[in-house]
């Protein structure tokens, strides 16, 4: 490595190469990033003169009630994701480790995430068919057991709109937690298991005491990716609600879509951005912080 | 039965339960994109016979322009992405120079910007330079998003190829431009893999993008094509289910060969994470 390292003559031919790469990245993502930074503080209106107004647009943000429970929103899903969405997936990485045939274990691996195969897009689309209150699969379950009583209009009842939308590709084993669960738990070392037998550790206790410990760093990490991928989170809001019925499943982001392509507020749509990346940032950060002290 | 048996029953019955209820909704829509709607409605739960494969030609008409410019986009994303960033990932793993470290940081940084935090304005660049609806713009941040990506995930594996095998080539008067075409690049193929199948998971599941800023119809790629489709083909049950069926064929394709590479492709964020 130090022969090509340390080369006698200085290497011009290697900023000629980086040239194009930063070009590119120069018009059409620090551009982009930085002028919405900019125009958050704008009533933006492109083509036309936009005046600076300050920190308007953030002005308006904190009186937006939409905007609020929008992160109320986010927040419940949140909440959903890191427990429910991760116990299927723990559970299911659990029985595949217990099973004693390396061949059975291939094949349940492969059809539980075999789902992972499929556009999210459809996904979302299949349960929307199963949400269907006429045709659906659910209420045709519902008819079908005699509990007509309890079939309901899921997607169009502000009531349970938001536990449809998490509920959308329920059990979550085809899932970044499960691969991530999986993988962790194949790295365990198979002497700390036997070691955990002969003292006479059961089942439940090996998975406190030795698989949960093992597991904390990637937990960590699968925690941050939540944050960061609620905050994010809307093509399934916009295809099955668009945020309603009665905005019971706005979330930040659509609101944002809404203040720049129905409101045409490009301003205040930079405000809602440059609030979301902030977060992301801040969230990305702390985790990074956190990631650096633990390893030291 | 001994304890090992019982306990692969039980484990084996539960998981049996949970990959049923995964794959559900993708049995039901197998079964019924081959039915007519009274079919439909007849046996709702279960196969019928005789297949309709004509919703599937109904489907093909419509689902078609979607397939044929998602290929377009990401096979041209790819191409982009290739061009720039295993150059740049071998400069970056392979010379030392001035400002190596800040550059790379500055490339870097971009992977904590998410891309829907900056849509509306990269959208109002678009608009600037006039190519809304068009496939360019689709193109375009695909390029810029695996580019960077690309960048960080190739410089660390061409880092750890070992130096031995350029010394020969070096002693031998090969320059910097011989040894990046003829020993990194083909060395490089697996990383290069990932970042392929890391593009067309992008193209098939960036949802917003071509939905704000493409109007044609057959400018649609599949995620947006095919919401619009669901909403045309609403209580069409057959021909729905068989476009669904249709747009998910490549990925399904690729997740069947490529299992390795696909499965790498979606934990890229927390490989690169890390």
């Amino acid at each position: 490595m130090t022969s090509t390292k340390a080369r006698r003559r200085p290497p011009w031919g290697v900023y000629l190469v980086l040239l194009p790469t930063f070009a590119l990245l120069a018009a059409f993502a620090y551009y982009p990033a930085l002028n919405g930074m900019v125009h958050s503080l704008f009533e933006w209106r492109p083509g036309f003169e936009s005046p600076f107004v300050g920190f308007e647009n953030y002005l308006t943000m904190l009186g937006d009630d939409l905007w609020w429970a929008s992160f109320r929103n986010i927040g419940i899903i949140f909440v959903w994701a890191v427990t429910l969405m991760w116990v299927f997936p723990l559970l299911a990485a659990e029985l595949v480790m217990s099973l004693s045939s390396e061949r059975l274990r291939f094949v349940f691996r492969t059809l539980l995430i075999l789902p992972l195969a499929f556009p999210a897009v459809v996904n979302v689309l299949l349960w929307q068919f199963m949400y269907d209150p006429r045709d659906g699969v659910i209420n045709s379950l519902l008819r079908a057991m005699g509990l007509e009583g309890l079939a309901g209009n899921w997607i169009g009842d502000p009531d349970t709109a938001l536990v449809a939308l998490m509920t959308i590709g329920f059990p979550w084993v085809a899932s970044l937690p499960f691969l991530v669960f999986l993988s962790a738990l194949q790295n365990v070392p198979a002497e700390i298991y036997q070691a955990a037998e002969v003292d006479g550790a059961g089942r439940l206790r090996r998975f406190w005491s030795i698989d949960l410990p093992m597991m904390f760093r990637d937990v960590k990490l699968l925690f941050v990716l939540a944050v960061i991928s609620v905050l994010q989170y809307g093509m399934q809001a916009h295809i099955m609600t668009g945020g309603g019925p009665d905005n019971a499943t706005q979330v930040p982001v659509l609101r944002m879509l809404d203040a720049a392509f129905v409101d045409t507020s490009w301003g205040y749509a930079a405000t809602l951005g440059t609030v979301l990346f902030v977060l992301t940032l801040a969230v990305s950060l702390v985790a990074l912080t956190l990631g650096r002290k633990a390893d030291a | 039965m001994s304890r090992t048996r019982r306990t692969d029953l039980v484990a084996g019955a539960v998981l049996a339960v949970l990959a049923f209820a995964g794959l559900f909704p993708y049995l039901f829509m197998l079964a019924a994109s081959v039915k007519d709607n009274e079919q439909f409605f007849a046996g709702y739960w279960s196969p019928a016979w005789p297949f309709h494969l004509d919703n599937y030609a109904v489907a093909w008409e419509q689902v078609s322009p979607y397939l044929f410019t998602s290929f377009v986009v990401a096979g041209l994303a790819i191409a982009g992405t290739l061009v720039l960033a295993p150059a740049a990932a071998f400069v970056f793993a392979r010379f030392r120079f001035p400002g190596r470290g800040a550059l790379f940081g500055l490339i870097a940084a971009l992977l904590m910007v998410p891309s829907i935090t900056s849509l509306v304005p990269l959208f109002v660049l678009m608009r600037d330079l006039g190519i809304l609806d068009s496939r360019l713009v689709l193109i375009v941040p695909h390029v810029t998003a695996n580019t960077v990506f690309g960048i960080v995930i190739m410089r660390t594996y061409m880092a750890q190829i070992p130096e031995e095998i350029f010394e020969a080539a070096r002693v031998d008067g090969a320059g910097g431009t011989r040894l990046f075409l003829a020993f990194m690049l083909p060395l490089s193929r697996p990383v290069i893999g990932t970042v392929a199948l890391m593009t067309v998971l992008g193209v098939w599941n960036d949802y917003f993008w071509p939905l704000l800023t493409v109007q044609t119809d057959a400018y649609r790629t599949i995620p947006a094509g095919l919401a619009f489709f669901a909403n045309q083909n609403a209580q069409q049950w057959g021909p729905l289910f068989a476009g669904y069926v249709l747009a998910s064929l490549p990925l399904v394709v690729l997740f069947t060969f490529l299992s390795k590479w696909f499965l790498a492709g979606i934990q890229g964020g927390i490989v690169s994470g890390r």
